[in-house]
């Protein structure tokens, strides 16, 4: 990758802004908001997610646009707090217009904002947890890129059986679906012979987890489960490394990210395992993101924003008009069913003007979406983190 | 049983160690300036990135990055200080201190715009917890125990022996009669912030590599340190390291019965139930 | 537009709220109550549950809410009767901390960090969003205002006048025969009571809360009110939570002035541009924009000045 990969991410750093002047439109830009964590809580992702929004969003304008009109990206900060992102909301429906939202991470900022834009006929599409939130009345007005918990926690089992884990202690920050995901997670292990021997819930803005993990420990368990994000993940992996733990670490991929693995000795990290759900690697859509953000393993809610702004050019450009009403109407006409497979939204606007359907398989996964907003299913990639790095293990 | 007591006694003890620094910090500036600056939580967050820099970017070893933190982080706060937050310190310590909100908003997001949200790491190795007898106690905390109370004991030197800890006892007894007597308060407030906010800086360094560096690194701990220095009693030196120990083994003890998510909760009822005692916290306000 | 104005006119309207319980409780009683966000919460998760789960119309749900937290407001009086200035402000943070953190972890009773959702609203169908909002507007403001006018009697009354004393020498009023712990638990009670109303307004007009609503920024931000708007007089709470909004919603629209900036920087320099404006607030005019009127004894006016 090297060189070529720094070059691209410093073109899509310095294009923060889209190209209106530079390309020359005549015709209206299509308004489009981001609503990502740039401070507060989530703040270890909102930056990498806006960057990577903005970067697809000039790439496309410079090719044009979507149906000859450009997009302008508002990005805007909820501060990890819904009452700041339903502000943000407001301003983007009713001041911008915009015709979708995405990037929405924390589940409480999705819930809060989710009513205006069903009410509105906005399109939102998120990266939350939360279970709950596909289940809100939205009418079709949320799309969620982010497995359920469900899903992801039965996968996680069976990898773990895999690897022969048969004691496995869950340490989980207090969020929507900590005890869901322990739940799902220990009744698979169950099925498989092995067994989820406890779990403790922690508040993620602690400092230290040392009781927590002593508790943990004196399970002896061989194996934890860490459900936590990236800033609590850094804390209990020099914690449990402290408390002398050699068994196996298996994370979210999410939380597993270069930052952290950086910020720590190669030392502690070696042998961490994470997952994320999958787009086949050799996929445009997710070497694009790789040479946005400069690193091999983007983090899956920067992968997720890039398929969100992908899907809302192509279900715009398939509908032949820009409004929340036509995204709602063929976004699933793009993203899944017997067209011609595409990863590069680029090409995709180019088959879908040339008149052919097509099928989005994006950056996080093949983007295929039950009527409720939830992925259908997805494959997951599975990596260990080795000198620093995550190293791809496999798909599956 | 005993081991699990015993465990969370050590555990509080060295979560305690690590707090004492800021909360010595935060204790030496208000008994020389008499109101609680919210900034010490940027400025301990200042500190540290500036011990990141000496030690990833320069590759200098620990205790010149500590050395680094101190500066900085001192200069940084008297600076602050005497430009933003001297004007309002006529009126009243409740204007001071809310000016010193501002200013902490204002510094964490000066960091944030320089430095991103990505957390980093020092360059300075991770060490297995020693087992004594069944109970683990961690190295690093150890020394940041030792550390200090090496900080404690020069403080303690400074003001009691050096021309320099004379005025800021004075000023700190009696301001309007220190001044009178010549003293130049605003010479006092720089030397009180440089040494109180450099021990934050070394504090801060020393919380960011036990927890994270990023930004917010020092607003975590902010109502830690302020629950700390309130326990101890407000502007009293020792009462900045009592209180940072009795926080910390309150917090570990409460996790024995209580649920780990409310220990914060249990440092709250901790201070409620020590002022309830003892309305000026455990040393009153007697700074040294 | 217009919605999005209309929905920046509640929410300073709900900062307008709570500056005026603060300015109830600090301005007139000098007492640093830092956990207004406490009783935000309160206030909106009981008016929440009281909708959600017994089906209590918005006045009933308002008044539950105001009940519980004016009985939370008398309790943390009681247990901080002792402390003073700095203690009270920072044992009071904490206790914010706690409720936040009970309200993250008692998952039977709050749903924990999923929140609680759908909660009812008169008109929230029947409306159109611009209509509901600008109804919401209407109601929030009319509130504010009569609370405003409301503590404004009170501050005039003999029962504000005991407040200020108390404020100023609390020896001299406990001399005076006044029982200061009545005064305090009563001025701590309504306060809370206030912003405990407006957390039901918030729960109402939101129709969601979650505890990440309920952190220090908003506590932040309402000092920032009362203190700009003018710490003791009433109308300057109202401006005050104005001010407030227009500072944190008009730098959203810097954005365009400075395009070499990544998303994050322009979200910092935001946040950064709320500390350094209130920083310049204080130093140009730390009295607020509306400040207390003091009250000159006539034969102390030397010409308007007590020194």
């Amino acid at each position: 990758m090297g060189s070529l990969v720094s070059r691209r991410a410093v073109l899509g750093g310095s294009l923060a802004l889209p190209l209106l002047a530079r390309t020359g439109f005549a015709a209206a830009p299509i308004p489009l908001g981001a609503i990502n964590p740039l401070t507060g809580a989530g703040g270890a992702y909102g930056p990498s997610m806006a960057k990577v929004a903005q970067a697809l969003t000039a790439r496309i304008n410079g090719a044009g646009g979507v149906l000859g009109r450009p997009l302008a990206l508002d990005v805007e900060d909820d501060q990890t707090n819904p009452t700041v992102g339903v502000e943000a909301a407001h301003k983007l429906i009713d001041v911008n217009k915009v015709v979708a939202i995405v990037g929405t991470w924390a589940s409480s900022v999705t819930t809060a904002v989710a009513p205006l834009c069903w009410q509105s006929h906005t399109m939102l599409f998120c990266v939350s947890g939360a279970d709950s939130i596909t289940k809100l009345p939205h009418h079709g007005y949320i799309i969620r890129t982010q497995p359920n918990t469900y899903l992801q926690s039965g996968r996680a089992a069976q990898f773990l059986l895999q690897r022969q884990a048969e004691r496995v202690f869950g340490l989980s920050a207090q969020t929507p679906f900590a005890v869901d995901s322990w739940n799902r997670l220990a009744q698979v292990l169950g099925q498989g012979g092995a067994s989820g021997i406890g779990d403790i819930i922690y508040d993620p803005k602690q400092i230290s987890f040392r009781s927590e993990i002593g508790k943990a420990l004196a399970r002896k368990p061989d194996t934890l489960f860490l459900n936590s994000y990236a800033p609590d993940l850094e804390i209990l992996l020099r914690e449990t490394y402290q408390a002398g733990f050699d068994g196996k670490r298996f994370t979210f991929a999410y939380a597993a990210t270069n930052a952290v693995l950086k910020a720590l000795p190669a030392g502690v990290t070696n042998g961490l395992f994470s997952f994320a759900p999958s787009p086949d690697l050799a996929s445009p859509a997710y070497r694009a993101v790789q040479g946005i953000l400069g690193v091999n393993d983007p983090d899956p809610y920067s992968c997720q924003i890039y398929d969100h702004v992908s899907l809302v050019a192509l279900a715009i450009a398939k509908a032949g008009t820009a409004s929340g009403v036509a995204i709602h109407d063929n976004v699933r006409k793009i993203s899944q069913g017997a067209g011609e497979k595409v990863s590069d939204p680029v090409a995709g606007l180019r088959l879908l003007a040339a008149g052919k359907e097509i099928n989005y398989e994006g950056a996080s996964g093949p983007c295929d979406f039950t009527p409720s907003g939830d992925i259908v299913s997805c494959k997951f990639l599975f990596q260990v983190a080795e000198n620093q790095r995550n190293k791809t293990l496999f798909i599956s | 049983m005993i081991a699990s007591f015993l465990q969370a006694l050590v555990n509080g003890t060295l979560a305690g160690a690590v707090l004492a620094l800021p909360a010595l910090g935060f204790n030496t500036v208000y008994a020389v300036l008499r109101f609680p600056n919210f900034a010490i939580a940027s400025l301990a967050t200042i500190g540290a990135f500036a011990g990141w820099i000496a030690n990833v970017l320069w590759g200098w070893p620990a205790p010149a990055a500590l050395v680094v933190a101190f500066v900085i982080a001192g200069a940084a706060g008297a600076a602050t200080d005497a430009l933003a937050l001297r004007p309002l310190r006529p009126r009243g310590a409740i204007m001071a201190a809310i000016g010193s909100v501002a200013l902490d908003l204002l510094l964490q997001n000066a960091v944030r715009f320089g430095f991103g949200n990505d957390p980093r790491g020092y360059n300075l190795p991770v060490f297995r917890d020693w087992q004594v007898a069944g109970i683990a106690i961690g190295p690093q905390e150890v020394e940041d125990a030792g550390l200090a109370l090496v900080a404690m004991v020069a403080l303690f030197l400074l003001l009691r022996f050096t021309r320099i800890g004379k005025t800021m006892r004075a000023v700190a007894d009696n301001a309007a009669l220190a001044e009178s007597k010549g003293i130049d308060p605003a010479r006092v407030a720089w030397i009180a912030n440089s040494v109180g906010f450099g021990l934050a800086g070394i504090g801060g360094m020393l919380v960011a590599l036990d927890t994270s560096l990023d930004p917010l690194t020092g607003f975590r701990v902010l109502l830690s340190i302020f629950a700390a220095a309130v326990v101890g009693g407000l502007g009293s030196i020792p009462g900045a390291v009592a209180g940072a120990f009795v926080v910390g083994i309150g917090e570990e003890f409460s996790t024995l019965f209580l649920a780990p998510t409310y220990r914060t909760a249990i440092g709250f009822l901790a201070i409620l139930v020590v002022l309830s005692f003892r309305p000026r916290g455990l040393f009153g306000e007697r700074a040294y | 537009m217009v919605d999005y104005l209309a929905s920046l006119a509640v929410f300073a309207g709900l900062y307008a709220l709570l500056g005026l319980g603060l300015n109830l409780v600090w301005g007139l009683g000098g007492m640093v109550n830092l956990g207004l966000a406490g009783f935000f919460a309160i206030g909106a998760y009981t008016s929440a549950l009281a909708a959600l789960h017994l089906h209590f119309p918005l006045v009933a749900a308002a008044l539950s809410a105001m009940l519980l937290a004016a009985a939370s407001g008398a309790l943390l009086a009681v247990v901080t009767a002792r402390l003073k200035g700095d203690y009270l402000a920072i044992v009071t943070l904490g206790f914010a901390e706690v409720i936040q953190l009970i309200a993250s972890n008692e998952i039977w009773l709050t749903n924990g960090t999923d929140g609680l959702s759908a909660i009812p609203a008169p008109g929230r169908g029947a409306l159109s969003p611009l209509g509901f909002d600008l109804a919401s507007a209407g109601i929030v403001w009319v509130v504010a205002a009569a609370a405003a006018a409301a503590l404004g009697r009170l501050s005039a009354a003999p029962y504000g006048r005991v407040l200020r004393a108390i404020r100023e020498d609390e020896m001299v009023a406990r001399v005076a025969g006044k029982n200061v712990l009545s005064f305090k638990i009563s001025a701590f009670a309504a306060s809370a009571a206030v912003m405990g109303l407006a957390g039901s307004l918030y729960a109402t007009y939101d129709g969601y809360v979650a505890p990440d609503s309920f952190d220090v920024l908003v506590t932040l931000l309402v000092v920032l009110a009362v203190t700009a708007g003018g710490v003791g007089r009433m109308q300057g709470a109202l401006l005050g939570g104005v001010l407030v909004v227009a500072l944190s919603e008009g730098t959203r629209f810097l954005g365009g002035l400075l395009p070499g900036l990544s998303a994050l920087q322009m979200a910092s320099l935001r946040q950064g541009v709320i500390g350094l404006f209130l920083l310049l607030l204080l130093r140009l005019r730390p009295e607020g924009l509306l400040p207390e009127r003091m009250r000159v004894h006539p034969l102390n006016d030397q010409g308007g000045k007590i020194r």
